[in-house]
């Protein structure tokens, strides 16, 4: 204990040495989470647009301004020719292009079939794919009211008609709010990247200055080292969690809905296991460089992809479904998600503190070896 | 400029590099490893998302519903049953992810040509998840209530009613692969990933050994030593584009359609900007890990703000305004437009032009703190 409390002080010690480190270990999770959140969203909206109304009639119009006067398209051109299409998307100018084709209002007039087509620029698959959606979802709301209009005008109600009427509702985040997705989620990611890249550094930097010599021949065990080198940056990230859940719940607005020891619990459990995953990484590296690489590669994109933050685990092939276990993320995504939105406890979430809980001690025993057997 | 001292510097870091036995593999696997990770991750949709079924009705009709859902192929049912507390349990367990709940008496309203509602309800804690199955469910929803109708009685004729023809098409990208403007982000991502966390190792490694002053004794110059001290990088750099291009083209069937003179000119920029990037964290930080702490502050928010995964156009307009300054940004553009629409030099001169601008910026920004530094 005496050990463990030394190497603690004096990794302490190097930590308060460089009060720039200080400082940007403390305040980058917290800025980050401020700028993430308030940027970024999963919709997408004011998807430019330019629009080739060859018809040019009131029907048309009507057309075009129910892209509009949708959130989701913005009109930022009007084009003469089908030939300028081309260049608009080369140039990058626009992602999508509607077009009312000539007679389009007289057809609708005569009861026959009126022509638009909506052009999407496909190289952003997600963009593309969610504007697909809503062009399609907007002509036939419009295609709607243009048919309940000729229903009525024949004296037909088109209320009428019978069918099913869906009444769809969404639970723990009623009115979509991206804060709600996201916070919970970053909050995953951001503790994750700055913890793994802490503990990364440090057995390097004994073994580059010449220091780890030294701490081979004192009587310290290698797990007392471990738990020694990783103590005070426990609490370091904790004061990160705790800015970082306070900003998102009074800046934000995002409830908290479960049990704060319980959430309090998890993120220890958490940060050990990054900050163990980060020793691994440090054991096995020889240089700062690969420390670093290694640490940026294994902790920002697993963050990412293999924390079922924005892709879900589920659909994954079945491969990746057992890499992401390797990674302490999907347990705290999934605890988090609980805890901020939906409120049970324990009861449904064990699996997910037992997973925690093995994978802090297995990464601090798996450091401890790597590293004994390495310096040994 | 003597060409052989440049040579000779360029040697003399691949040396030290070469010394840490990981360096190597981590350089060519590391990409390789991403762009399994995020080809596989990213290009799996949503389906079978686990679903309750609440059938108070239990008609043919009801039973046409819940079967529609279940052979989908998006909504897997894991639970039925007659209980509606029993499915919030389940929701909040997160065992389902959607609800469909059918009232009793939906049969005969159909029959009878009446309005009859249908209860979908979502679990809003996940974003792409709840958006598809709200999107499914609406559009299964309407197809049935068209099948399941009854012909109007005694309706000789249908009334004339006009009908809207709009096609959506996507261009470029018809599948809306994500794995195709995924392989181009990811060459630009991993470019700035290991030009910005070696570079801005580079110099202030030899500063925290004292080898920097040792460096200017020798007859070598300022200008020849940065050009060796960065070349090596931008080497390594090209190396890992080349083998996530080739890995890309080949075994995910990426198209290329572009020139590869426009992608080497607008790599070329990038990495002249991304190397200006580290160079200056390496002159402004005091020690490896401070770079390193640096580097990190720009590589998540470039990630994030670049359009990479996140659209541009949905971030307001204070934060859109400083993508601008995220050369990622510019050089997503001109991979992406290489190889899905095959733009030339003409189109994507702005982007080009922005990377040049922002290259020239930097790189005379860290000379100048470079020199003065030296001057202390």
């Amino acid at each position: 204990m005496n050990r463990i409390l030394a190497i603690a002080g004096k990794e302490l010690l190097h930590i308060v040495r460089d009060p720039r480190t200080l400082i940007a270990v403390l305040a980058m999770p917290i800025l980050q989470l401020f700028l993430f959140s308030y940027a970024l969203s999963f919709d997408v909206k004011n998807i430019p647009t330019a629009v080739l109304d060859q018809d040019l009639t009131q029907a048309s119009r009507q057309f075009v301004d129910a892209f509009s006067e949708s959130n989701y398209f913005t009109v930022t051109q009007r084009l003469s020719a089908l030939s300028q299409a081309d260049g608009v998307f080369d140039r990058g100018e626009d992602r999508a292009v509607v077009i009312v084709r000539k007679g389009f209002a007289e057809r609708v007039a005569a009861g026959e079939t009126g022509e638009a087509a909506v052009l999407i620029d496909g190289s952003e698959p997600n963009a593309a794919q969610l504007g697909q959606a809503y062009a399609t979802g907007l002509s036939r709301a419009f295609a709607g009211r243009v048919t309940a209009q000729a229903l009525l005008a024949q004296g037909i109600d088109p209320k009428q008609q019978g069918g099913i009427v869906a009444h769809v509702r969404v639970w723990y985040n009623p009115e979509g709010r991206s804060a709600f997705y996201l916070i919970p989620g970053l909050i995953v990611v951001l503790i994750m990247t700055v913890t793994v890249q802490q503990t990364a550094n440090t057995l390097v930097r004994e073994k580059e200055n010449g220091t780890a010599e030294q701490l081979l021949v004192s009587p310290i065990r290698s797990i007392e080292l471990m738990v020694g080198k990783l103590a005070p940056w426990v609490g370091l990230a904790a004061i990160d969690v705790v800015g970082i859940t306070l900003i998102g719940l009074y800046l934000f607005g995002v409830p908290f809905r479960g049990d704060v020891a319980l959430y309090a619990l998890a993120s220890l459990l958490f940060i050990t296991g990054c900050l163990g995953f980060g020793l691994i990484v440090s054991a096995r590296a020889e240089s700062t460089e690969v420390a670093n690489l290694l640490a940026a590669i294994l902790s920002i994109l697993p963050g990412f992809l293999l924390s079922d933050f924005i892709f879900p685990i589920r659909n994954m092939p079945v491969v990746i479904q057992f890499v992401t276990y390797l990674f302490p993320a999907r347990y705290f995504m999934a605890i988090n998600r609980t805890l901020f939105l939906k409120g049970p406890g324990l009861s449904v979430l064990w699996p997910q503190f037992a997973g925690l809980a093995v994978y802090a001690a297995v990464a601090l025993l798996v450091a401890s070896i790597l590293y004994r057997r390495r310096v040994g | 400029m003597s060409r052989r001292r440049i040579l000779l510097l360029i040697w003399k870091e691949f040396l030290e590099l070469s010394r840490d036995r990981l360096l190597l593999p981590v350089i060519i696997v590391m990409p390789l490893l991403q762009l399994f990770m995020f080809g596989y991750v990213v290009s799996s949709d949503v389906r079978d998302i686990p679903t309750a079924v609440i059938d108070h009705d239990l008609t043919p009709a009801s039973r046409q519903v819940v079967d529609a859902f279940a052979n989908s192929g998006y909504f897997r049912i894991v639970a039925r049953g007659q209980d509606e507390s029993g499915m919030k349990a389940l929701m909040d367990a997160s065992r389902a992810q959607v609800v469909l709940i059918v009232p009793p008496g939906f049969g005969d309203l159909m029959l009878s040509r009446l309005p009859a509602p249908v209860e979908v309800v979502v679990d809003g804690s996940e974003s792409k998840t709840s958006q598809v199955a709200q999107g499914y469910a609406q559009s299964i929803l309407a197809a049935e209530s068209s099948r399941l109708l009854p012909p109007p009685p005694g309706a000789v004729t249908p009334p004339k009613v006009p009908k809207l023809d709009v096609r959506v098409r996507v261009l470029f990208n018809p599948g809306l692969r994500s794995v195709d403007s995924l392989v181009p982000g990811l060459i630009a991502f991993i470019l700035l990933l290991s030009v910005t966390l070696l570079t801005s190792q580079a110099v202030v490694k030899e500063r925290e050994r004292g080898t920097l002053e040792q460096m200017f004794v020798t007859p070598i110059t300022r200008a020849e030593f940065l050009v060796g001290k960065m070349l090596p990088y931008g080497i390594i750099a090209t190396v890992q584009v080349a083998v996530v291009f080739t890995v890309g083209t080949l075994w995910f069937g990426v198209p290329f359609r572009g020139s590869l003179a426009v992608v080497a000119v607008g790599a070329l920029l990038f990495l002249l900007a991304g190397i200006g990037q580290g160079l200056i964290i390496s002159t402004l930080s005091r020690n490896r890990y401070q770079a390193q702490v640096a580097s990190m502050f720009i590589i998540i928010p470039s990630f994030l703000l670049s359009g990479f995964v996140f659209p541009l156009e949905s971030m307001p307009r204070p934060v859109y305004l400083i993508t601008y300054l995220i050369p990622l940004r510019y050089f997503l553009v001109v991979l992406r437009s290489s190889f899905m629409k095959g733009t030339g030099f003409g189109p994507l001169a702005p982007q080009l032009f922005a990377m040049a601008a922002f290259s020239a910026v930097i790189f005379g920004a860290a000379l100048l703190r470079f020199r003065k530094k030296l001057a202390d």
